[in-house]
């Protein structure tokens, strides 16, 4: 093959078929040969090669030659039977299906337990086995998802029909060794990797397309056309669809819908008349000086990390049985909100986040950047540690693959990958370049940048649920070892404390609960389960991180992660292939490496192009180097193409975590690569990017199709572009809004978890843990502490904010690349009846009438004006008053019923030893001192009727959806 | 799709919701959904599309509704259904079995219960069964005791047994049900799941729609307070209040609508608020098992303090599939019984037996038992020997994930027959074994599902209930 490593053009096809010409991108310039053995920007040379390859294929014609006949069996027919039927019916001789054996052409030929001939040489239409692949009689194979397509299908009625030869496997080998040698046929194209476990997989071919994420990023000519270069390519894959653009969006619609895109707030009255002003002037300055604006306000960094924690998984607890308050998580989610508003260069964004630690050791903010190394719902309790360590590296592998390089990991855990060039081999590399990572919390300083505001005042509240907790496990202890003192006492032995009696025989040392009634059991638990809980829960105010070291496996309760007293420095992890991803089955030993596909190498060691450092330290900075390289062909485009989708609904690769050949493809790929290598070149800069996008004509565009039949025919999920997609507030967005609109919101930045007041019901709800219950979701004491950002909410995993969750907030188990906003019913239940909308709509009722207290009449017009960020209607403005009039009459009638706080909460467990319930006390401080905000009962009738007229703003679609 | 259809479907999904309907025909859901819905999408695409109506099954179907009975926690089978008479001779002997996390000394535990055959059928049960042992009910009943799990820590294993997979995150059973099958009813939930007052360990995870879209959550039944989250509006408000705020809404809806001709997502929206209104109405029925006679209140053991929370959430199930849901899943806990097993699960097996006894007859005296398949399990089984807790000797057992019982009643299974064994001391599944993932195949192919065949397309594969693929278990079906 031709080294083209040197070469300036790349070339590659078009949708067309055309061969044109691309300048390559500067930053691409690479010194080593390797690099460029993937690349599928091909000379034209190469199209030579191709094309004289392509008459070695086999021949479309029946005639088969016995020889054709031994290739299509060797390279078609024998690797379909492995994946498609040896499972049944041959690998387990035990277990052969229907009897029907296919391990050997006699086998196959003879046929099952129908004693019928399977395979007729020759004659495939009166071949069962023909028959079947094609599900006609019987369906083999049976699953949907295995089913044979016509190629395949074909492949098998041409072997048969030339006589279903079956070569020895001398012969298949050397049939083999021919195939292999060419690197591109008219079946794909061989990518080097560092190889699988066969050399099926190995030599696989992969079509060209499937490939596409994995080639240089080319920087394409720019189509003429168009000013701005987002425009000229999307202008001109919509003349090629023959679709007319949509006008302008109008001002208003315009300044909503950047608001909410770089802050997920909408724009105040104040800002819309400033931007109306400036747009009468000068439209083009208006909007640029809008964008200039909003990406310097510090929301633009809260809107833009919440992104981010989507991805990556954010959460406040661990998950799993114990789901532990992870106490310091909220050092990372601030962390990425300064990143965001400082523009931090996304490859920087990157290293600080995997290898912060090992970059700058002495720096708290690369340690605290680290934490989305524990971004992972993980626990230790009843899983072997060995396992439990397992679960851990797989779940940092598969989310780093696709945070980071839109290439979900897991599939190639348990095999090489059965679409995409990543050999189970890399996987096992990239674990090993963690499997000297282990979570902890670290001692890592505040930062001045760091909201530690009321720290004082929530640490008492947390101490004193601790104290609680203490004295009443105290009180069980103290009753159990006064029975224990007068057991050995009677028993004429010295008192010996419950730990160090623990080991001695039976007869030697008190039963076990001794003195203790069964409920009394049941509380000694919940209790010791509570000292932990406050206990973590203080660590919040200390100077710690949830964060990770290098170091030795050691034995791990995810209750307390602490570092050992002493790091082994001598110690390295043994990695091997886990076959089935078994740890019982420990394969070919591993270093820690890269995904070699991706034709980058790491510049460690000349040997292994892949390879990565096996010291204790210094795997991760190595590798995370190589992730967010300026020629990684995986990171740059995956976050440009994601930045994309959160401005236009959809990325121009709508699956934006999978870039592998089972995701979506580029809609337009030229665009997608222009933008990757600018981004790159210019920095990794995100706020660039932004100002890039926004000022195209295609983001300006209105919502309304110019003819909408055509468009829904021809671009029915309106990939081009031809009109600007309106979307549903996200669940944050929502909550933000209804706070910002009332008035109420405090914009107040970072620190530790607020709590906003969520259902009432769901909050003392009882939900079980381990050994215990969970404490009960108690809000913020003040109005001002828990009416802030949704995105410094505390996140459990085990208890989602009811309110948000039925908004379509993803779990956070999962990496979520994009929001649902599926209308489900229980939402209108949320938006119309919860007591979170109500108390907005109360407090924007009182702000209405603070603001309009001598017109009455003025309240409605002020109301939607507030809501919509519009002038209303006449029409609109006399209906509603209409139905406020008649509010006020009903209000006057109905007297709501104030609901009193409870102040403790008495819960029953059924104690797991003996099956009986009992009941203990938990207390519920934060409401002996609260402070609520206005309720429907701490107001007048006519507020609560503007209120009903308030509610109804709050829940229409013109609230709810962006334009 | 042309605008002006789209704009005229609007008006007339909301033309039926200005209140001058008789209720009778709001409670038609089907006519209710506006024409653009029903119509937008191509065939093939249902999920989007009233994503709760009924679909056809793949093959003719065996049951029609599921009733899961979930003893969380892990039932003891050789103190329920599986007794090992072997295991009584070894009482407090050493162990020395080497399995699951079993670590430092360990002794034998016999079952504290006697045992004996119940029915015609001769299926063997627990004494403390007495309302599941009559006859009438014993022979209904498909004990299998092939099943083996794969997780011995409860979230896990619940989770396991709940969705196919032990990492949370992917969609319930009763998910998969109505995505596949949809439901008889569009005025309640399809998937319909009650639990004790504290949620299960792993909590909603356990009925989570996952990856596939939202509408088939399971919705909770609350046993206390609202039977759905904010079902109703604060009390202040009336239900003629909700209706005029309701009107008022969808005319501010309409007037925007019209101003976005483009935006069919509007419609959906609007129809939502709607069935929600309906759902007001059908919910508070379907809980209000005061309408039911009350011997048969008696039947599912109402009046007495141990079985009253169960017998209504059973008596619940019974109603909600009469009324055509399709999936309904009741929790109850405590059955991890490490230490004190004679007390813990004798007031367990107290609790539910006389309930499920009479649901079973009761769906069997409506003709109900045919088609809808009652499963009753946990999330594994427990061992045959415990260790020295506290260096006591403690009479309980641990999670054992290589054994545990379930069984069957109706919907298409064998009746009076116990399928499957485990080895002499209950220690490991020997005979019918399988995983979890083929009873899951099993209940699909029941209610007329391929497991292969009911897949959805989700990070770079299609997905399905048993991950890669199971079978079902032909001896349990009849």
């Amino acid at each position: 093959m031709v080294d083209r490593s040197q070469s300036a053009n790349c070339l590659r096809a078009n949708d067309s078929g055309v061969k044109r010409r691309w300048k390559r991108v500067p930053v691409n310039r690479v010194g080593g040969a390797r690099l460029q053995r993937h690349a599928w920007c091909a000379t034209g040379t190469f199209l030579v090669v191709c094309l004289a390859v392509s008459t070695c294929g086999f021949a479309a014609e029946d005639r088969g030659s016995g020889d054709d006949g031994e290739r299509l069996f060797t390279l078609r027919v024998l690797p379909l039977l492995k994946t498609k039927c040896f499972g049944c019916h041959g690998v387990d001789p035990d277990d052969v299906r229907g009897e029907y054996n296919l391990l050997s052409r006699e086998g196959m030929i003879r046929g099952g337990e129908s004693g019928e001939a399977a395979v007729v040489p020759g004659k495939p239409a009166e071949s069962p086995l023909y028959q079947a692949i094609l599900w006609e009689g019987y369906e083999m194979p049976p699953k949907e998802n295995d089913r044979l397509n016509a190629k395949e299908i074909e492949y098998f009625r041409r072997w048969i029909v030339a006589g279903a030869p079956w070569p020895s496997v001398e012969r298949q080998a050397a049939i083999q060794r021919t195939e292999w040698a060419v690197r591109e046929n008219e079946e794909g194209r061989i990518v080097d990797t560092s190889g699988g476990i066969s050399d099926d997989w190995t030599y696989r071919r992969y079509q060209p397309d499937d490939l596409w994420v994995f080639q240089p990023v080319c920087s394409p000519d720019v189509p003429p056309g168009a000013e701005h270069v987002v425009d000229a390519f999307v202008h001109a894959r919509l003349t090629s669809a023959g679709l007319e653009p949509a006008a302008e969006a109008d001002p208003r619609t315009l300044l909503r819908r950047a608001t909410y895109d770089l802050t997920g707030l909408p724009p105040t009255l104040a800002e819309i008349q400033d931007f109306m002003t400036a747009w009468r002037e000068d439209p083009p300055t208006a909007w640029t000086d809008l964008i200039d604006r909003l990406l310097a306000s510090s929301h633009y960094g809260e809107r833009w990390a919440q992104h981010w924690l989507d991805v990556v998984r954010y959460a406040d607890t661990a998950g799993f049985s114990n789901d532990y308050e992870r106490s310091n998580a909220w050092r990372y989610r601030d962390y990425v909100i300064r990143a965001f508003n400082q523009d931090k260069p996304f490859d920087e964004f990157v290293i600080e986040q995997l290898a912060g630690d090992e970059l700058r050791p002495d720096d708290p903010e690369a340690t605290i950047a680290t934490g989305l190394l524990r971004m992972g719902p993980w626990g230790t309790a009843m899983i072997p540690q060995q396992e439990a360590r397992q679960i851990y590296l797989d779940d940092l592998v598969h989310n780093v693959g696709q945070t980071f390089l839109s290439m979900p990991m897991r599939c190639c855990k348990c095999h090489d990958h059965k679409f995409d060039p990543l050999p189970t081999r890399d996987y096992y590399r990239l674990y090993a370049a963690f499997a000297a990572t282990q979570p902890a919390e670290l001692p890592v300083p505040f930062l001045p940048a760091e909201n530690r505001g009321r720290f004082e005042e929530n640490e008492a509240l947390v101490r004193e649920l601790f104290e609680y907790a203490r004295s009443e496990l105290a009180k069980v202890n103290g009753k159990q070892e006064a029975a224990a003192r007068k057991w050995y006492a009677d028993h004429e032995l010295p008192y010996k404390d419950e730990k160090a009696r623990k080991n001695d025989p039976e007869d030697s040392k008190p039963p076990r609960h001794v003195g203790l009634t069964p409920e009394e059991q049941g509380i000694k638990k919940v209790r010791e389960q509570d000292v932990w809980i406050w206990q973590r829960r203080l660590e919040r105010y200390q100077p710690m991180a949830q964060a990770v070291y290098n170091g030795q496996d050691d034995h791990k309760n995810s209750r307390k992660l602490r570092p050992p007293q002493k790091v082994k420095q001598d110690w390295r992890p043994q990695n091997f292939i886990l076959a089935g991803g078994s740890l019982e089955a420990p394969a070919d030993p591993v270093t820690p490496g890269v995904l070699s596909a991706a034709g980058v190498p790491t510049g460690h060691g000349s040997a292994d192009p892949w390879g990565l450092p096996a010291s204790l330290a210094g795997r991760r900075l190595a590798l995370a180097r190589w992730i967010a390289s300026d020629r990684n062909p995986l990171t740059a485009r995956s976050l440009v193409n994601r930045v994309w989708q959160y401005h236009f609904g959809t990325g121009l690769v709508k699956t934006s975590n999978n870039f592998g050949a089972k995701g979506a493809r580029p809609s337009h790929p030229d665009l997608l690569d222009w933008l990757t290598a600018d981004f790159v070149v210019h920095g990794w800069k995100v706020k660039r990017l932004h100002r890039l996008l926004m000022t195209s004509e295609t983001y300006r565009r209105s919502g309304r199709p110019v003819d909408a039949e055509k468009q829904a025919a021809v671009d029915p999920d309106n990939r081009l572009l031809a009109s600007f997609p309106p979307r549903r507030l996200t669940a944050e967005e929502l909550r933000d809004s209804t706070l910002l609109v009332s008035g109420e919101l405090n914009r107040e930045m970072g620190g530790v978890p607020i709590m906003p007041e969520i259902n009432l019901e769901v909050a003392l709800q009882p939900r079980m843990i381990q050994f215990s219950i969970a404490p009960a979701h108690q809000p913020s004491r003040t109005p001002a502490e828990r009416n802030r950002r949704t995105i410094y909410a505390y996140r459990v995993r085990g208890q989602a904010d009811p309110f948000l969750e039925i908004m379509n907030r993803p779990n956070a188990n999962e990496s979520c690349e994009m929001r649902d906003s599926a209308a489900v019913t229980p939402q209108a239940f949320t938006l119309l009846n919860s007591d979170v909308m109500t108390d907005r709509s109360i407090a924007l009722a009182l702000r209405v009438q603070q603001e309009q207290p001598a017109d009455e009449s003025a309240w409605v017009h002020r109301a939607m004006e507030l809501a919509y960020g519009r002038v209303p209607t006449h029409n609109e403005v006399s209906r509603l008053g209409d139905y406020l009039a008649k509010m006020r009459a009903y209000h006057a009638r109905h007297q709501p019923v104030p609901v009193k706080y409870p102040t403790q909460v008495v819960r029953s467990l059924v104690e797991e030893f003996t099956g009986e319930p009992f009941e203990f006390i938990e207390k519920l401080n934060v409401y002996e001192d609260y402070v609520p905000d206005p309720k429907p009962w701490t107001v007048d009738a006519d507020t609560r009727a503007l209120a009903d007229v308030c509610l109804l703003l709050l829940n229409s679609n013109e609230f709810l959806y962006v334009y | 799709m042309s605008n002006q259809t789209n704009r005229r479907d609007f008006l007339y999904g909301l033309g039926a919701s200005l209140g001058a309907v008789a209720f009778s025909s709001l409670l038609e859901a089907d006519d209710q959904r506006p024409a653009a819905i029903r119509n937008r999408l191509p065939a093939g695409t249902p999920e989007a599309d009233a994503p709760l109506a009924p679909k056809q099954p793949m093959h003719a179907p065996r049951a029609k509704a599921v009733i899961m009975l979930f003893m969380e926690g892990g039932p003891s089978h050789v103190d329920t259904f599986d007794p090992k008479p072997a295991l009584n001779e070894l009482h407090l002997q050493e162990s020395t079995r080497t399995a699951g996390l079993a670590t430092g000394k360990r002794f034998f535990v016999g079952s504290p219960f006697e045992a004996r055959k119940v029915g015609r059928a001769g299926i063997e049960m627990s004494a403390p069964w007495k309302f599941l042992a009559e006859p009438e009910v014993a022979d209904e009943l498909c004990v299998y005791r092939g099943c083996q799990a794969e997780s011995l820590n409860h979230p896990e294993a619940l989770l396991h047994m709940n969705t196919g997979s032990r990492l949370g995150g992917d969609p319930g059973l009763g998910s998969w049900a109505t995505y596949g099958l949809g439901s008889e009813n569009q005025n309640l939930p399809g998937y319909v799941v009650m639990t004790e007052l504290a949620l299960p360990q792993a909590g909603p995870a356990n009925w989570t729609n996952g990856f596939l879209p939202a509408h088939y959550q399971g919705t909770r039944l609350r046993s206390t307070g609202s039977p759905i989250l904010d079902l109703n509006p604060p009390s202040f408000k009336t239900r003629a209040h909700q209706r005029q705020a309701l009107d008022q809404l969808a005319m501010l809806n309409a007037d925007h609508a019209g101003r976005h001709p483009e935006h069919a997502e509007l419609a959906a929206r609007m129809a939502s608020y709607e069935l929600a209104f309906r759902m007001q109405m059908a919910v508070p029925g379907i809980v209000d098992i005061e309408r039911e006679p009350e011997h048969l209140q008696r039947a599912y053991g109402l009046d007495r303090k141990e079985t009253a929370d169960f017998g209504r959430q059973c008596l619940m199930a019974r109603r909600l599939v009469e009324a055509g849901v399709r999936f309904v899943q009741i929790f109850s806990g405590g059955w991890d019984s490490h230490d004190y097993l004679e007390k813990g699960h004798a007031s367990r097996i107290a609790s539910v037996d006389q309930p499920m006894a009479a649901l079973i007859k009761d769906l069997k005296a409506r003709g109900l038992l045919d088609e809808t398949l009652v499963v009753w399990t946990g999330e594994f089984g427990r061992t045959p020997d415990n260790n020295y807790r506290g260096g006591v000797t403690a009479l309980g057992r641990g999670h054992n994930a290589d054994a545990m019982n379930m069984w069957f009643a109706g919907g298409g299974t064998r009746r009076g027959t116990v399928v499957g064994g485990t080895d002499e001391i209950g220690a490991e599944a020997v005979d019918v074994v399988h995983p979890i993932r083929d009873v899951h195949v099993t209940m699909l192919q029941l209610l007329g599902l391929d497991d292969n065949k009911l897949t959805y397309f989700h990070a770079g594969r299609y997905k399905q209930l048993s991950q890669f693929g199971g079978e079902a278990i032909p001896e349990l079906i009849a």
